[in-house]
């Protein structure tokens, strides 16, 4: 082929097209709001200095990182909590997701949607409810077993390792990860069960021998995703931790930054090392859904489902009760919970009021942080669909060379826990001059909310956009179209469902985001899921929970509506 | 003066095209002419860059050599720095997946190219409707596009492409989606509409048989290459490649060396003496191409249905006998040496036709097909002619 490269090599002159500079900025302001903060994170850990006082740079919060005993506990922590509802909640994910897509389980399709549901219930609620039950003073389960006679005082208590551990099972941990992995099995190629059942293996050993090895791949990219997400919030570990002094990364790093003489130095070295520790998970990752290694569960085919028989109804108890747990109690505990005189006290002459509500509804400071709530949402929603489309289409449509590139920076945020992406913009709107205006504002929340659902909305247009193929626009094109109509006309029409559901989720994300907002908020700008958070320090346990309701009831709307809309688990992954 | 009607009987021009896809080449310097009123066909094996071709030719793609007129304008060169989008070009295309819009009904994919050229609403209504008329599926404008079979879905495409008058039309591999059956019927449908509109079609396929029938002129195409341009017939009975040769129809190829050199065939005709099972016969053809020398090893290529098949010990239609289980061992050329002995190994009753294995010499085996009208059996013996004029020998 020398001959041709001779010839190009002439009769190309290096053209630089209008699209490619609008693709590289693109490019370089995505880099700029995920990449760069990251940067000065990593840079500000070296920067020991007090707040307010000439920069000096040392080692000193490294130090203190890997060597204060308050510190180093954290990050054990971290990585026992973690490990320990990874281990649990991944094999009973596993059978779910199992039963749910290759069985004949009654009112399968109902219960995948209630976890779907549940997937979306913000995790600070959930916490708030189990709080009522599993108190170890006056929670409902504790008082109720505590009446029995051989029982002398509730055994359970929520404010310990084992309640953290608990509330995260089922607040995201077993969730997400049904959500995840249902479609995957539901994709998988029955013949390969069948050969199975043919050659003489029964339902369970096919299960064990042939399914399970063959999803290996999806479980394992999903347990790795399943612990990405399970660093993004740090409500549950702030609400049940603190009362004990348990810390995990998140909140050390949110204490550091909130007491009255800052550790920035301690804080961010903190941060890098968790980001550190990440990245292998997230290379395995990428490695597991790159590869190719998803080829044997892909493409058309009939999938059959297996007869559960006489496990029929053993197996629907445990599922529905599964259901209940993440999806009912929270509710209902967090429904009860708003018309309590007294948060937990159910034993108490006539408990019950609707003064929380008035009270709350009649705030002022909720009124504000409801419009901040509005604004915050409605605005992240728009930016969320007009950035993220704009991104999944450079990705799946142009021949722009940075795309890959594109691609993994959206995909970056997902790696990077809450706390630390907040802690991130915060560095680049104090850091960077012509930013800092912005601080304090609910455009900083904005853009931090477009951030943080730019992982799953960039993922959901772009499967959407590969699922439309190239051929309708190219069709448009031909026909006379020029490329403004043709996305007009073609590409918008037809992507609006799925637009709708991304505007839908990011709103939400935006309404319930603790995390991410928790070190970029002042009294000026706090929405909602910031004030609950406030109403708990203040032991305003009853305002809280209104509060955390309203969330929790904006969430299973936007939930219901984004499915109505067409959007599936299987589009997450 | 001579070369004026030629340049407007010229609808599309494709001069030193290349696509690079990275550092490699999907097309490779091609170059070919469509004229006024043709069906022209790409054809060739997937990967040869027939559908990159097409791309370059509709504006999807963008050249990173040559130049491309449609219509005596200039549509792309990377010379002159020029490109025109794909929707001002005025052509046609049907995709491989018809590409139907589905959020529009059977009308408005069809009235959406007439929009776009700010037609009113009336004569779109009208000019609509005829061209539904036309393939049959007149009164379903208002039926959404989504609930129409695959040949109808091809319909609509073809519609949606011709209603507008292009001044030419891209066929995807528009037949790949539908059974064989439906495929036969569309293929007949669209040389039909083609004929009576009288259209310009550039056409781009793997399956030769809707190649062959389809077209007026082909290029076969291989690896990024325009390999040989000509009318069904003559790509097929002159190959001027090995690959074409073998990508159209089926070929039976046999070795050995050239012996002698424009024989009583002609100053094109040639002997070969056959090697290895076949030692000892030789075979007269024509020269498929230069390059053979007298001793230089040769293939001897012939299409299976060119073989004349007559079962052993029967009289030939010329009238001779051949002694059982010899070959003339003469090479002098005369007809009756230009026969070898073949034993059916295996074979197979496919419908209208017999397919055999016939093996030569005790291992070299072939393919035939041999017509129903006689019997048959494993284990037979035949005698199989090779008219010198149908075979044609090729250098190694």
């Amino acid at each position: 082929m020398a001959g041709l490269t001779d010839v190009l090599a002439v009769a190309r002159p290096r053209r630089i097209e209008l699209s490619t500079v609008l693709c590289s900025g693109v490019l370089a302001v995505v880099a700029l709001c995920v990449v760069f903060p990251l940067v000065l994170v990593a840079l500000q850990s070296f920067q020991v200095a007090p707040p307010g006082q000439p920069a000096r740079y040392g080692l000193d919060g490294w130090r203190a990182a890997l060597t204060e005993p308050g510190l180093r506990s954290a990050l054990v922590n971290t990585l026992t909590v973690t490990f320990v509802r990874q281990l649990l909640s991944l094999p009973l994910a596993v059978l779910i997701a199992w039963l749910l897509a290759r069985t004949d389980l009654p009112g399968r399709s109902w219960i995948e949607f209630a976890f779907w549901a549940a997937f979306f219930l913000p995790p600070f609620t959930v916490t708030l409810s189990w709080i009522l039950l599993l108190d170890p003073e006056y929670g409902l389960i504790n008082t109720s077993l505590g009446k029995l006679p051989f029982m002398g005082t509730g055994p359970f208590n929520i404010y310990s390792f084992w309640g953290i551990v608990w509330v995260h099972i089922v607040t995201g941990s077993l969730t997400v990860k049904v959500i995840l992995l249902t479609p995957a099995f539901r994709n998988m190629n029955s013949a390969f069960e069948e050969a199975s059942r043919v050659a003489g293996a029964g339902t369970l050993r096919t299960a064990l021998r042939i399914t399970m090895p063959v999803m290996a791949p999806v479980i394992l990219s999903v347990l790795l995703l399943g612990t990405m997400v399970s660093l993004q919030t740090f409500e549950v570990e702030q609400v049940l931790g603190l009362p004990f002094r348990f810390f995990v990364f998140s909140t050390t790093i949110y204490d550091l930054l909130v007491t009255r003489v800052p550790r920035y130095d301690a804080a961010t070295a903190l941060a890098v090392l968790v980001l550190a520790a990440m990245l292998p998970l997230v290379f395995a990752q990428q490695w597991l859904t790159r590869g190719g290694r998803y080829t044997t569960v892909t493409g058309q085919f009939q999938s059959r489902v297996h007869r559960l028989g006489r496990w029929r109804w053993p197996v629907t108890c445990l599922t529905v009760g599964v259901v209940l747990i993440v999806l009912g109690v929270p509710v209902l505990f967090a429904l009860l919970g708003t018309f309590m005189k007294l948060f937990g006290f159910f034993h108490v002459q006539d408990p019950w009021t609707l003064a929380n509500w008035q009270t709350v509804l009649g705030d002022e400071l909720f009124l504000r942080s409801l419009h901040n709530t509005l604004v915050l949402s409605v605005g992240t929603a728009v930016a969320a669909i007009v950035v993220h489309a704009l991104i999944a289409y450079i990705i799946v449509r142009t021949t722009y060379a940075g795309r890959g590139l594109l691609d993994l920076v959206s995909w970056l945020p997902f790696t990077v826990p809450g706390i630390i992406l907040g802690l991130a913009l915060l560095w680049l709107f104090l850091g960077v001059g012509f930013l800092r205006p912005l601080y304090g504002t609910t455009a900083l929340l904005i853009i931090a909310g477009v951030i943080a659902g730019m992982p799953l909305g960039v993922q959901i247009i772009r499967s959407g956009l590969m699922q439309l193929g190239g051929e309708l626009e190219e069709a448009s094109r031909i026909a006379g179209a020029s490329w403004w109509v043709t996305y007009r006309r073609i590409v918008l029409r037809l992507m609006a469902p799925t637009l709708l559901a991304v505007g839908m989720i990011t709103f939400v994300g935006a309404a319930r985001n603790i995390g991410n907002f928790a070190l970029l908020t002042t009294s000026a700008n706090r929405p909602l899921s910031i004030l609950q958070l406030d109403y708990v320090a203040q032991r305003k346990l009853e305002e809280a929970v209104v509060v955390a309701c309203i969330i929790m009831f904006v969430s299973l709307a936007g939930a219901l509506l984004a499915r109505l809309l067409g959007l599936r688990g299987g589009s997450l992954g | 003066m001579g070369a004026e009607p030629e340049i407007s009987e010229t609808v599309l021009s494709i001069d030193g095209v290349s696509k690079l896809f990275g550092s490699a080449p999907a097309v490779d310097r091609a170059s070919l002419t469509v004229r006024r009123g043709e069906v022209f066909t790409l054809l060739g094996p997937s990967g040869c860059g027939k559908t990159t071709t097409l791309r370059l030719v509709a504006g999807l793609e963008r050249p990173d050599a040559g130049e491309i007129t449609l219509r005596g304008r200039v549509v792309a060169s990377v010379s002159h720095r020029r490109f025109v989008g794909p929707h001002k070009r005025n052509l046609g295309m049907v995709f491989q997946s018809y590409a139907i819009w589905p959020h529009m009904t059977v009308f408005e994919n069809v009235a959406y190219p007439l929009e776009l050229r700010g037609m009113k609403r009336a004569l779109v209504r009208d000019k609509v409707a005829r061209v539904l008329d036309l393939v049959g599926l007149g009164g379903m404008e208002i039926r959404p596009a989504t609930l129409l079979s695959g040949g109808q879905m091809q319909r609509l495409a073809l519609c949606r492409a011709l209603v507008y008058e292009p001044d030419m039309l891209l066929l995807d591999e528009p037949f790949s989606n539908l059974d064989a059956k439906l495929r036969e019927q569309m293929r007949l449908e669209v040389k039909l509409l083609q004929r009576r509109l009288g259209i310009t079609v550039l056409f781009v396929t793997h399956d030769q048989v809707e190649a062959l029938s389809l077209s007026d002129r082909i290029a076969v195409m291989h690896r990024g290459r325009v390999e040989q341009v000509g009318a069904p017939r003559s790509l097929y009975e002159q190959p001027a490649s090995p690959f074409v040769r073998d990508f159209l129809g089926q070929t039976v190829i046999l070795t050995g060396r050239v012996t002698t050199l424009g024989s009583d065939h002609g100053p094109a005709g040639v002997t070969v003496q056959m090697s290895g099972a076949l030692a000892g016969c030789t075979l007269a053809g024509r020269t498929a191409s230069g390059a053979l020398a007298p001793g230089a090893p040769a293939h001897v290529a012939i299409r299976p249905e060119d073989i004349l098949v007559v079962p052993d010990g029967l009289v030939v239609p010329d009238g001779l006998v051949v002694p059982d289980g010899q070959v003339s061992p003469d090479g002098s050329g005369r007809r009756e040496a230009n026969q070898l002995l073949g034993t059916i190994d295996a074979l197979s009753f496919v419908g209208d036709h017999y397919e055999a294995r016939v093996t030569l010499g005790g291992e070299l085996s072939i393919v035939l097909f041999l017509p129903r009208a006689c019997e048959w059996r494993e284990g037979q013996r035949l005698q199989l002619g090779f008219p010198p004029e149908m075979v044609s020998v090729w250098p190694v």
